[in-house]
């Protein structure tokens, strides 16, 4: 029987990659993923679901799912350049993922299907600094978390909850790791940037509130905090802690094992593990 | 509506790197053939990311266009523009 073994919550940043190049290790990011990093090979999955937001790369205004995922062999990204990452052929796992497809289906989420894709650096970043020889096999659950009206939170934790179930009921034996990938306050090319710069953390008193509430397992009070009002002041990209709440899901909820914030930056680093 | 096509064009700077280099040098001639009304024309060839925000233009999207320099944008003249608009609601807010 397949089981969910640890989840993690990590960003994405299309310049971290470079940074940490140019920094070295003992940046904090650097640091931060380091740790990620370590935890990921001592948990030694079988399988990564990841949840992330694709930037209207994957997909754009011809059709833009709430929700869907990626059901092939292998998948390629990222496809929007984020300096010092290569492009990377990421394999995956079509018969487990149809399978998670399928249950979420059943269960009253219409999670669109992708045989042929490639993503951007919203999945491949963290993939790249966590496990960049790509060897474990990576199922990706595109969730809008950019483009409103976007998908309610509660929405979200129970599409992981419902694809985190349906990993026990897949006979093989196999240790998966669900991740969620975003920033919790974060506007690119938005009226909330900062002055000069293309960027800016307009709501670090947000990410800070969703820190706390992931340390101590309010799962209930952040899904009801996390509302379209709050998400239009924290930047245009902060529904991108959707991912983070669907990863939370799978994991029922729990208190975080650890978490480390970067506030300052709008996200944190975070591992759940252990039921 | 062709906001689309606005949409579609900025991420295409990222991609077509020749329609990159036109849009920099001769944004006039790059969108001549472009499904575009004269308003987004105008508001293109301005520099206008405010106005084009407000007709419901995805901000993240319109980005690339200060990132390779097209219609004159750097990121200083796009982010004074576009932080001007903080406050302000898009008017096809959702219909984008």
């Amino acid at each position: 029987m397949a089981e969910v073994v640890a989840a993690f919550g990590v960003p994405h940043t299309p310049f971290y990659p470079a940074l940490v190049k140019r920094e070295g290790p003992q940046s904090e990011t650097a640091q931060f993923y380091a740790r990620l990093k370590a935890d990921l090979v001592r948990l030694r999955p079988d399988v990564i679901v990841e949840f992330s937001t694709d930037h209207l790369n994957t997909f754009f205004f011809e059709s833009l799912p709430i929700f869907a995922m990626g059901v092939a062999d292998s998948f390629q990204g990222p496809i929007d350049e984020p300096p010092e990452v290569p492009l990377y052929d990421v394999p995956s796992r079509p018969d487990f993922a149809a399978h998670l497809r399928a249950a979420c289906v059943a269960e009253g989420f219409d999670v669109a299907l992708s045989q042929k894709f490639a993503v951007d650096h919203s999945f491949i970043v963290p993939l790249h600094m966590l496990v960049p020889e790509m060897s474990v096999p990576v199922i990706p659950v595109f969730v809008s978390g950019h483009v409103p009206p976007l998908p309610s939170a509660r929405r979200c934790f129970e599409l992981g909850r419902t694809i985190g179930e349906a990993v026990a009921s897949w006979p093989e034996n196999l240790r998966v790791v669900m991740m969620g990938s975003g920033s919790f306050s974060l506007d690119v090319f938005g009226p909330l940037m900062a002055p000069g710069r293309s960027d800016g953390v307009p709501d670090p008193a947000w990410a800070e509130r969703i820190c706390a509430l992931m340390e101590d397992g309010s799962a209930d009070t952040l899904l009801e905090e996390a509302t379209p009002a709050r998400f239009a002041k924290a930047g245009n990209v902060s529904g991108e802690v959707l991912n983070w709440i669907a990863m939370l899901g799978a994991v029922g909820g729990r208190p975080a094992s650890y978490l480390l914030p970067q506030l300052a930056q709008g996200h944190a680093y975070g591992l759940w593990e252990g039921r | 509506m062709s906001v689309y096509e606005v949409n579609y064009l900025c991420r295409e700077l990222l991609r077509d790197k020749a329609f990159r280099e036109a849009m920099r040098t001769d944004p006039a001639a790059a969108l001549a053939g472009r499904d575009l009304t004269a308003e987004e024309r105008e508001a293109l060839l301005a520099g206008d990311v405010g106005k084009l925000y407000r007709m419901g233009v995805n901000a993240f999207l319109m980005g690339y266009l200060p990132r390779f320099q097209a219609c004159g944008l750097t990121l200083e003249t796009y982010n004074e523009r576009m932080r001007a608009e903080a406050g302000r609601t898009p008017e096809l807010a959702g219909a984008h």
